[in-house]
């Protein structure tokens, strides 16, 4: 809302400057966002908040300055000259839908001159950023400007028996509105009538056949008061918002529209001459006494933690137009802590109708900086999330493995979201979504990894490991409820080190993700991998990955998937490197490493110790190194400690079909240095399994 | 071989005895002695350059079989005459002393030269950079986050956290929000299709106050990290997600005072303790009295820029008292509890501090950008 500063000055004298006033009005709750110089003066560019109708007008914005300054405001008082014919005798208001129309009033104008507005008024309009169309037409604008009431004018000769009826439009009834469309209307919505059809859109907007034009003589002035849901609704479903719709949508002052009609003829006849009747056709059923509202010095201490002096409280409310007059026991004793005030509400503060509302009124005039600041003493000990621990734990160490977070919107592309999720789930689709490739919640954190090593790509970073801490959403089958499912996911490419002058490159491998997501394992107790995988994951390069140890269901185990993007959908997404990604369900996985870490003691260091020995097998292709580890474990020697792959390699002198594989087996005695003769107990017991069990040959190195 | 080096003189004196020589006094004897120590003293000068050279002085003069000091003792000292050997003795050993003297310090001048040499050789380049280990980091939203938490917990806020996919109730009546009030028109809304009661996406994270307050009776004193949607276009500003934390404080004793010492704590701790707050009313249909929370400009400090408008100050967040109609849902006696609630925007608390421009950057995942953040 544009207000013009010297407008206001019409109703409260005001000698603040422009800016200054402007500081004042935001520190009183009507934020100033900008102050403009145009020919008519300064203009002040006002944020009004939705429950303020009433400063949708400089009448209702010099009222807070009145307040702000202790200033009087000064009393509306139009008096146009009015001829003998009464208007109920030249015409009549109908309201069918009193539940829609709680009041309106018809002012009846005859001879008036349709012309171009004066300058003052050209320049004014322009000021708050209105065009001038005629001058009936500019003062209906003009009054709804300085008074915050809409009013309309129609060409009385152009209404069917130069009566209206206030009603619901009937089914498939059009108006062909002021805007130039044609819009249908709906039995909710509520129209001004004349005898035969709709003229206007109750509150939105007037209709094209009843408008005032440069021929027009004799006009019906509608002053009214709609119900701001209806508005709402109808400006809504219409798509039309109009500066009418909205006032009336937040709640126009009943008791204005009277006045603002009088206003606005005296305007007419001021710029347009003619004769108004005497009078105003005023239907009201809406008519309620106000509401009283009483404000009790504890409730504001309670709410407020510090006092306001009486005489400050009686000011403001009282320039805010509450009327306050003291109803307690102890009246004549000032600033006791037993007084309260009997308020009246305004009509044109329908926000207004509790205690609690009149406390804000007190303060925000009193100035919040007048309340002193105070931190409340904590009453209970604060707890972080119920997992933050084990995800700060989790979060360090991917970072310290080299990722880098990322954070994502999971709003994605359906098709791409397609491509990740498991047939059975069903996606949370948006059903009023802002474009289509942002319209589907994400099934699966891959769709918006992929996405990211994508734009790094496309923007020539090559080296990528990130990681997100995000959300899957979908709709359960069942009772469609949706569900959200917390998922780590890492998304790796390129190097896994980079040339430099004191080591090789190396591209990042499946091991790396592998070593990566055992490091996070290690938290949890382990994990345990198993060659299988989504289509999305290349075939051979595919695992899901379960907690190793732990005491939950299977089920409860499974963390997720983790491989080599498969080459069909890379190519789709057009990534030209291979690609490797890994998604773990962050519920069981937190909870593994809580479990983890609430059994973790400490094992004494070994003091004896520890023997290497390195066996150097051929085994047939198919034959897996677990399958190696578990035939060793089985002999159930006590003091071996690890089985580890020391060089893996085909080819050469190894025939074809088989392969070489060098294994070091470390030994260590809690109690006792081992001798020769043991360790060469265990080779040969190790040998001989790995000949039976495996079929494997000892090679000579 | 090198060639061998005329290191001693030629078979010398040194190879004739003292008596062939006729040196028949103590007198003549010192004379001797000297010459010889002249001559030590003269090679050694001349061949100390080269440690190789060096070496085959050091043998000549020193060696056990023919060295210098070997051939006197055998052909001076031996058959001296008994009248003379005290004084060859005595001259020998001082000639000893002396060569030995020269040949340590020239050997501690060498191997401290060559010392310096391998220094040299192998001194590392302190300008070529070290091998760096990769190491990820944390995205700015989440170390805002993590701050943000930090401040709160330390005051006694316990962290909370909701369900994006929301309820129109917990969005919107249940904070005083009906379906036609104005204040919607801020609040652009995603429906998700084929959900029970047309779940949205929530666009604040005020849902959780609802929640928590319906399960826990007061005191209440929360804060609720997460993601919000509005159904916006996106500009340089806005997003159609974005990052709220929400804050609410119930109890018998809160007061508006309460809710500023809160708030200005908050301010110091994130923006530094110069950093001055100014609450400006407000509007919130969940809060009463409601307040827009101002700090002073990060930018100019308060003197006025483009970036605050020259006003110097820049609108934090939004907060008020909690509305009594708000305890009416979570059947809270009105009467007897009052608070305070705030919702903060991250991604705008994070893009002021740190002085991002644009809120896509934070979307994007650049790792050019991620990796200014460590
Ligand atoms: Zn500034």
């Amino acid at each position: 809302m544009k207000i013009l500063y010297k407008w206001l000055k019409e109703f409260v004298d005001v000698t603040a400057p422009a800016p200054e006033l402007g500081l004042r009005l935001s520190l009183a709750g009507n934020a100033i966002d900008s102050v403009e110089e145009f020919i008519a003066g300064p203009v002040l560019d006002a944020e009004v908040t939705a429950n303020r109708p009433d400063c949708l007008g400089h009448y209702g914005m010099a009222r807070e300055i009145a307040a702000i300054y202790r200033l009087p405001l000064k009393a509306l008082q139009p008096k146009p000259k009015e001829s003998s014919e009464k208007a109920v005798d030249a015409t009549r208001v109908e309201i069918d839908c009193p539940e829609l129309c709680g009041r309106y009033t018809a002012r009846i104008l005859r001879g008036v001159k349709v012309q171009p507005s004066p300058d003052w008024l050209r320049q004014r309009l322009e000021a708050i950023g209105q065009n001038s169309i005629n001058n009936v037409v500019d003062v209906t604008n003009y009054v709804m400007f300085e008074l915050g009431q809409p009013l309309h004018a129609f060409d009385l000769d152009k209404l069917a028996e130069r009566r209206i009826i206030v009603r619901r439009a009937r089914p498939g009834e059009t108006i062909h509105t002021l805007d130039g469309a044609r819009r249908p209307l709906a039995p909710d919505m509520c129209v001004i009538a004349d005898a035969a059809r709709a003229v206007a859109i109750a509150g939105v907007m007037g209709g094209t056949e009843s408008e005032i034009g440069f021929s027009s003589r004799d006009i019906l002035l509608e002053s009214a008061w709609f119900d701001p849901i209806s508005v709402r609704r109808t400006s809504k479903a219409l798509g039309l918002r109009t500066e009418a719709s909205y006032r009336f949508e937040r709640g126009a002052d009943p008791e204005m529209a009277e006045m603002a009609s009088r206003r606005a003829a005296e305007l007419i006849q001021q710029l347009g001459g003619g004769e108004i009747l005497a009078g105003v056709v005023d239907v009201y059923p809406r008519r309620k006494p106000p509401l009283v509202i009483e404000l009790a010095r504890t409730e504001l201490l309670r709410v407020m933690g510090a006092d306001v002096p009486d005489r400050d409280i009686e000011e403001i409310l009282g320039a805010l137009g509450f009327h306050p007059v003291r109803k307690d026991a102890e009246r004549g004793t000032p600033d006791s802590p037993a007084v309260v005030w009997a308020c009246r509400q305004p009509s044109w503060r329908h926000d207004v109708t509790r205690e609690v509302d009149l406390v804000e009124e007190v303060a925000r005039h009193f100035g919040y900086d007048k309340f002193p600041p105070r931190l409340p003493p904590a009453k209970q000990p604060a707890h972080r999330l119920p997992h933050a621990g084990a995800l700060g734990l989790l979060c360090e160490r991917v970072v310290a493995l080299g990722y880098q977070e990322i954070v994502e919107i999971p709003l994605v592309d359906p098709q791409r979201d397609a491509l990740f999720r498991p047939e059975e789930r069903i996606p949370a689709v948006i059903s009023n979504p802002l474009a289509e490739d942002a319209s589907v919640m994400r099934s699966s954190g891959i769709v918006s990894m992929l996405g990211a090593l994508e734009w790094n790509l496309n923007h020539g970073q090559r080296n990528l490991r990130l990681f997100e801490i995000g959300k899957t959403y979908e709709i359960n089958a069942q009772g469609g409820e949706p569900v959200e499912t917390p998922v780590l996911t890492l998304g790796a490419t390129g190097l896994a080190r980079e040339k430099t002058i004191y080591e090789a490159l190396r591209e990042f491998g499946f091991a790396d993700l592998k070593g990566d997501l055992d490091s996070l394992g290690d938290l949890a107790g382990g994990l345990a991998w198993q060659a299988d995988g989504p289509a999305w994951l290349a075939a051979g390069r595919a695992a899901r990955i379960s907690l190793a140890q732990s005491a939950a269901e299977k089920e409860a185990r499974a963390l997720g998937v983790a491989g080599q993007l498969a080459r069909k959908i890379a190519e789709q997404l057009k990534l030209r490197q291979d690609v490797f990604v890994a998604e773990v369900r962050l519920d069981p996985f937190l909870a593994g490493i809580e479990a983890a870490r609430a059994v973790r003691r400490f094992a004494p260091i070994p003091r004896y110790p520890a023997v290497e020995r390195d066996f150097s097998l051929v085994l047939a292709d198919g034959v897996t190194f677990a399958e190696v580890d578990a035939a060793i474990r089985a002999l159930g020697i006590a003091e071996l400690r690890r089985v580890e792959p020391a060089d893996l390699f085909r080819g050469g002198q190894i025939p074809a079909g088989r392969f070489s594989l060098m294994i070091r087996v470390t030994f260590q005695s809690a109690e006792t240095t081992l001798t020769e003769a043991q360790l060469a107990d265990f080779s040969s017991r190790i040998i001989a399994a790995l000949e039976q069990r495996l079929g494997a040959t000892l090679r000579a190195s | 071989m090198p060639p061998r080096l005329k290191t001693v003189p030629d078979k010398w004196i040194v190879e004739q005895t003292l008596a062939d020589l006729g040196d028949t006094t103590p007198e003549r004897v010192e004379a001797r002695f000297a010459e010889v120590r002249q001559r030590f003293d003269e090679q050694s000068a001349i061949h100390s350059a080269d440690p190789e050279t060096w070496r085959t002085f050091v043998v000549a003069w020193t060696g056990r079989k023919s060295g210098v000091l070997s051939l006197i003792t055998d052909h001076w000292l031996k058959p001296a005459s008994p009248e003379l050997k005290r004084a060859v003795g005595q001259e020998l050993n001082k000639l000893k002393a002396h060569i030995e003297a020269v040949l340590e310090q020239k050997r501690i001048e060498i191997e401290a030269a060559a010392e310096r040499a391998a220094q040299a050789r192998e001194r590392i380049d302190l300008s070529l950079p070290g091998i760096e280990r990769a190491t990820g980091t944390r995205h700015l939203i989440r170390q805002t986050f993590e701050e943000l938490e930090r401040i709160f917990l330390a005051i006694g806020f316990s962290v909370v956290q909701g369900p994006e996919i929301e309820s129109p109730y917990y969005n919107f009546e249940a904070l005083n929000i009906p379906e036609h009030h104005p204040a919607r028109d801020n609040m652009d809304t995603f429906y998700i299709e084929g959900t029970r009661g047309g779940r949205l996406l929530r666009t604040h994270t005020s849902p959780m106050q609802i929640r928590t307050m319906e399960k826990q009776p007061p005191p209440v004193r929360i804060i609720v990290p997460g993601k919000v949607y509005r159904r916006d276009n996106p500009d340089a500003t806005h997003g159609y997600m974005f990052h709220q934390i929400e804050g609410l404080a119930v109890d018998t004793d809160i007061t508006f005072c309460d809710f500023k010492g809160t708030v200005e704590y908050f301010v110091r701790e994130f923006l530094g303790p110069k950093a001055k707050t100014r609450l400006r009313p407000s509007y919130f249909p969940f809060t009463e009295p409601s307040a827009e929370v101002d700090a002073t400009c990060h930018v100019c400090g308060g003197s006025g820029c483009r970036v605050c408008k020259f006003s110097g100050w820049i609108e934090l967040f939004g907060a008020g008292m909690v509305d009594p109609a708000v305890y009416g849902f979570v059947k809270y006696d009105a009467k007897k509890l009052s608070g305070f609630a705030f919702g903060m925007g991250v991604d705008r608390l994070a893009m002021m501090k740190y002085g991002v421009s644009e809120l896509p950057l934070l979307y994007q995942n650049d790792v050019r950008f991620l990796r200014q953040f460590p």
